[in-house]
C-alpha cells in the first residue's frame, strides 16, 4: 500500500516535471483535464460513454488474466466486434430495437471466436498467446480496412456523384444505444449500464461458482488445476474467448454509442482496445476494481483532448497513462522481486 | 589451525530462532558432518557461510582471520565452495557452459573442456563435458555440481544434502571421491544431512544441531548411530517409522495381511514413450505396496499418469475392475484414486491460494461457511498446523503442506492412495506421522501405493515391493524376503 502510494506520487512528480518542461503549467494542465471531462454535463457525459468500453474491455481483459492466459489482442477484437456489429446492423433485416440487442450479440459472438482462434492455435501449434493476440490486432484491421473499401461488402452507398470514402452506412436508428433517464444535459449511454451489470456478475461468477474457482485454479497452477479435474486446454480457451467477446461488445457499444458517427470506420476503436488492457493492469485484475479505474481513464481520455487547448502537447496524457500503469504495476512486482 | 571457524553465530528471522550461538571448527583433511532435523538450522548456517544471509551475531574465521562474507563471491574468493540441495543447473546447457557458468571473461571452450577433464581424472568423476545436463542422471548431474566447485579449487567444500536423490551406490560413490580429496589434499568437507548411516559411514567428525543450537559434537568413531538420532531428535528413537525416517534399516516390517485379495488397482500394459515401456501392477486392498527403483527409471511418469497430467500411448488403469477412461479429466479421482504427488508445488497444491481452498479443491465448497467447517475439520484430524486457514499455502512448512494434501486426498474417501517420493523435504516428526498415517489407511482397508527411491522408507514400511527399471517393473517380492542386496540387485537390472 505505502509502496504504491509512494510510486503514485512518483508518477504525478513525474507528469508535472513533464508539463513543466514542455512548457506547461501542471496546476493549469490539470484544471483543463478536470474541466474537459467532469466540469459540465456534456463533458461528464462524454467521459462517462468512453468509461462504458473500457471497462467492458477491461472486465474481459480480467477474466482471461486470472486463467492466466493472456489476451493482448483487444483491439484487434474490439475491431472485429464492431465489424460484426456493423454488418448485422446494416444487413439484417431485425424489426424494432431487438436489432440493437441482436448487434450486441453478433459483435460478442464474433470477437469471442476471434479471441478463440488464438487459443486453438496453441494448442494445435503451440503457438505463444500473447503474441498471436497481438497479431491477430494487425489482421484485424485489415480486414476491417478491407470490408469498408470495398463496394460489396460494407462501404458506404454511392448517392450521385459524392465521393464514397472509407466508412460503411450509418446505422439505422433502431441499432443505436439510447440513454438511460433523464437528467438535464447529462446522458448516461446504456453501453455503461451493461459495463456494469457485467463487471459486477464477472466479479461474483469469479468469486463464488465453482467455474471461477477452476478459473482462479487455472491461473495459479495449471498442473494442479489439471490434476484437479480440469480441462485446461479447454477453460483457457473458453477463458480467452469470453475476454475477446467482450471487448467486442465494447466494439459494438463504441459503434452505436454518440462515442463514434455510428459507421464503421478503420479508426472506429479508438484504440480503446490498449486503454482497457491497461485498466485491467491497474486494477489488477479485479473487475470490481476495474470500474473506478475504468472511469479514472475516461477522464484521462476525455480530458486529454481539451488538455491541449493550454498548450500542453494532448499526447503528453499518453505519457501521464503510462507513469499511472506503471505507479500501479511496479509496486507488486518490485515486492515480489525484493522477497524472491 | 581450524580451516573454518564460527564462534557464536546467531540468526533470527522474527521471533523463530534459527541459529543460536553456534560455534564450529572445521579442520583441514577431515569430513565434518552435519546433522540435524529439518529446520534445526544447518542450511541457515550454510547459508550464512556462503553469504546468502547475513548474521545477527558471531565471527567467522577463515584460517583464523576474521572474514566478512556479503555474498557468493566472496564465499569463493575465501575458497568456500557449496554444492546446493537442488540442482543449480541449466538443463538445455551442456555440461562444460554449465561448469564454467558464473566465469567472467573470454569463454575458452577448449580450454574449459580439457580443464573439466583434467578435474574429473583427478577425482574419478567420469563426465562427457559436451553431454546436455537435461539428458544427465541425479548422479552424473551431481557430477557436474561438484566439478564445478571443484575446479575453483576451494579449501572448504560443503555438501547440502548431496545424496537426496542420489542411489546408494552412487551415494558410496560420492562418498569415495570425498574421501580422496580429504586424504590427498587436505581440504575440509561439511557434509549436511539428516540421514544418520550416511553421516555415521562417511564422517570423520560430526556436529548435531537442534532448535537452532549445537547440542552433540564428538568424533564419529567414538559414537554410535543410535547416540547421533537421539541427539538429534531429542528423545529415544525405537519405532519403525521412526528408525526409517532416519536411514537406519528396519528390524521387520508391520504384520502382513495373508490373503490374496484381489487388486484394488491394477496397471496393465501402461506405456508411455520413452520412459514407461509397459507397466503391469497390482496394488491390493489393506496391503502397502512400495515401487521401488533408483530415479529416472520411470516412476515420476508413473505418478504423472496417476495424478491424470499425462494420458499414456497404450495400457489400462483399473480401479476396483472397472477400467478408468484417463482422457476424462478428474476420472481417476472420481473413481477412487488419492494421490500425493512427487512434487507437490507443481502439481498437489496451489501456494497462493488458502489452506483452506486447497484442502477443498478436488471438490470445490463454496459456501463460506461449510468451507470453514470441512477446512478445520480436516485441520483438526489431520494435525494441520496453520496460523490461519485463510492464510495463503505458501505460509506452511513443507510438513504441513503435505498434511494438506493427504487431508485433501483421504477426506474422499479413495479406495486407493498413492503417495510419491513422500518424504522428500520432510523431517523426521512430519516423516513419521506420515508413515503411521498410511499404515492406519492400510489397516482401514485402502490399497496404499508407495513410489519411492529411499530403500529404508521402502522395507520400513510396506508388505510388497515391485521394483521398476527402466519403465519396467523387474520384480516384486513380499518384503519379508527381500534385502537391500536383491533390491539393489533389481534396481540394476542384474536379476529378475
Amino acid at each position: 500500500m505505502i509502496r504504491t502510494v509512494a510510486a503514485l506520487v512518483v508518477a504525478l512528480a513525474l507528469s508535472s516535471l513533464l508539463i513543466t518542461v514542455t512548457g506547461g503549467s501542471p496546476p493549469a494542465a490539470l484544471q483543463a483535464l478536470v474541466r474537459g471531462s467532469l466540469g459540465d454535463a456534456t463533458a461528464l457525459s462524454l467521459t462517462l460513454l468512453y468509461a462504458a468500453p473500457l471497462l467492458l474491455i477491461a472486465v474481459g481483459a480480467c477474466v482471461s488474466a486470472r486463467a492466466g492466459v493472456f489476451n493482448i489482442g483487444q483491439e484487434g477484437q474490439v475491431l472485429v466486434g464492431a465489424l460484426a456489429g456493423a454488418a448485422v446492423g446494416l444487413r439484417l433485416a431485425v424489426p424494432g430495437p431487438a436489432l440493437v440487442v441482436v448487434i450486441l450479440l453478433a459483435s460478442a459472438f464474433a470477437a469471442g471466436l476471434w479471441a478463440w482462434l488464438s487459443s486453438l492455435m496453441h494448442r494445435l501449434r503451440g503457438v505463444d498467446i500473447v503474441v498471436s493476440t497481438l497479431l491477430m490486432t494487425f489482421l484485424a484491421q485489415q480486414v476491417v480496412a478491407f470490408a469498408v473499401n470495398t463496394p460489396w461488402l460494407l462501404q458506404e452507398s454511392r448517392l450521385g456523384r459524392a465521393t464514397v470514402l472509407p466508412q460503411t452506412n450509418k446505422l439505422p436508428a433502431d441499432a443505436l444505444l439510447g440513454s438511460i433517464g433523464h437528467y438535464p444535459g447529462l446522458r448516461v449511454n446504456a453501453g455503461l449500464l451493461t459495463g456494469a451489470v457485467l463487471a459486477i456478475l464477472v466479479a461474483v461468477v469469479l468469486a463464488r461458482t465453482r467455474w471461477g474457482f477452476r478459473i482462479t485454479l487455472l491461473g495459479l497452477n495449471p498442473r494442479a488445476a489439471q490434476h484437479s479435474g480440469v480441462r485446461v486446454g479447454a477453460l483457457g480457451g473458453v477463458a480467452l474467448a469470453i475476454s475477446g467477446a467482450l471487448a467486442g461488445l465494447a466494439g459494438a457499444v463504441v459503434l452505436a454509442s454518440p462515442l463514434s458517427t455510428n459507421r464503421l470506420q478503420p479508426g472506429t476503436s479508438l484504440g480503446i482496445g490498449w486503454d482497457g488492457l491497461l485498466v485491467a493492469l491497474v486494477a489488477r485484475n479485479r473487475p470490481l476494481l476495474a470500474i473506478p479505474v475504468a472511469g479514472l481513464f475516461a477522464v484521462l481520455r476525455s480530458g486529454g483532448s481539451f488538455l491541449a487547448a493550454t498548450g500542453v502537447p494532448s499526447y503528453l496524457v499518453d505519457v501521464v497513462k503510462a507513469l499511472l500503469v506503471l505507479a500501479f504495476v511496479a509496486p507488486p512486482a518490485l515486492k515480489r522481486w525484493s522477497s524472491a | 589451525m581450524s580451516a573454518l571457524t564460527l564462534r557464536a553465530v546467531s540468526k533470527r528471522y522474527g521471533t523463530v530462532v534459527a541459529c543460536d550461538g553456534v560455534d564450529l571448527d572445521i579442520d583441514p583433511g577431515e569430513i565434518h558432518g552435519l546433522l540435524g532435523e529439518n529446520g534445526a538450522g544447518k542450511s541457515t548456517l550454510m547459508r550464512i557461510l556462503f553469504g546468502l544471509e547475513t548474521r545477527d551475531a558471531g565471527t567467522v574465521l577463515r584460517d583464523g582471520e576474521p572474514v566478512r562474507i556479503a555474498g557468493p563471491q566472496d564465499a569463493a574468493a575465501l575458497g568456500l565452495g557449496m554444492v546446493h540441495q537442488h540442482f543449480s543447473l541449466i538443463d538445455p546447457l551442456p555440461v562444460w557452459e554449465n561448469v564454467i557458468l558464473g566465469d567472467t571473461g573470454r569463454i575458452r571452450r577448449a580450454a574449459a573442456q580439457a580443464e573439466i577433464h583434467a578435474v574429473a581424472q583427478r577425482y574419478g568423476l567420469p563426465i562427457d563435458p559436451l553431454a546436455i545436463v537435461g539428458t544427465l542422471s541425479a548422479g552424473e548431474r551431481q557430477r557436474v555440481e561438484l566439478i564445478k566447485c571443484l575446479r575453483r579449487d576451494p579449501g572448504v567444500l560443503i555438501l547440502d544434502e548431496p545424496t537426496s536423490v542420489l542411489t546408494r551406490a552412487e551415494s558410496a560413490e560420492l562418498f569415495a571421491v570425498l574421501r580422496r580429496m580429504v586424504r590427498s589434499e587436505r581440504r575440509a568437507v561439511v557434509l549436511i544431512s539428516h540421514k544418520l548411516a550416511e553421516i555415521a559411514a562417511a564422517t570423520d567428525r560430526v556436529t548435531v544441531l537442534r532448535r537452532g543450537r549445537v547440542v552433540f559434537r564428538s568424533a564419529t568413531r567414538d559414537t554410535d548411530v543410535a547416540e547421533l538420532a537421539r541427539q538429534m531428535v531429542g528423545r529415544d528413537v525405537s519405532l519403525g517409522a521412526e528408525a526409517a525416517a532416519l536411514g537406519l534399516l528396519p528390524a521387520t516390517p508391520e504384520a502382513e495381511s495373508e490373503v490374496d485379495q484381489t487388486p484394488a488397482m491394477r496397471l496393465r500394459g501402461l506405456v508411455v514413450r520413452p520412459f514407461l515401456n509397459g507397466v503391469d501392477l497390482d496394488v491390493r486392498p489393506g496391503e502397502i505396496t512400495g515401487l521401488y527403483g533408483a530415479e529416472g527409471n520411470g516412476q515420476t511418469v508413473l505418478g504423472d499418469v496417476l495424478s491424470g497430467l499425462i494420458v499414456p500411448d497404450a495400457g489400462i488403469v483399473e480401479l476396483s475392475g472397472v477400467p478408468v477412461a484417463l482422457k476424462r479429466p478428474g476420472a481417476l479421482h472420481r473413481a477412487g484414486l488419492g494421490i500425493v504427488p512427487e512434487d507437490r508445488h507443481r502439481a498437489g497444491v496451489v501456494l497462493d491460494l488458502s489452506v483452506a481452498a486447497n484442502l477443498v479443491m478436488k471438490d470445490p465448497v463454496l459456501n463460506r461457511r461449510r468451507l470453514r467447517r470441512t477446512a478445520q475439520g480436516l485441520a483438526e484430524e489431520f494435525g494441520i498446523v496453520a496460523a490461519s486457514l485463510d492464510a495463503p499455502l505458501r505460509t506452511l512448512s513443507g510438513g504441513n503442506q503435505q498434511r494438506v494434501v493427504l487431508a485433501r486426498e483421504l477426506s474422499a474417501h479413495p479406495k486407493v492412495l498413492v503417495v510419491a517420493q513422500p518424504s522428500h523435504g520432510l523431517d523426521v516428526g512430519a516423516a513419521e506421522d506420515l508413515y503411521s498415517r498410511l499404515r492406519s489407511c492400510a489397516r482401514d482397508g485402502v490399497a496404499v501405493l508407495l513410489i519411492s527411491t529411499e530403500i529404508e522408507e521402502v522395507l520400513g514400511l510396506t508388505d510388497r515391493i515391485a521394483v521398476i527399471a527402466s519403465g519396467r517393473i523387474a520384480g516384486e517380492m513380499r518384503t519379508a524376503d527381500a534385502t537391500a542386496e536383491r533390491l539393489g540387485l533389481l534396481v540394476g537390472g542384474v536379476a529378475r
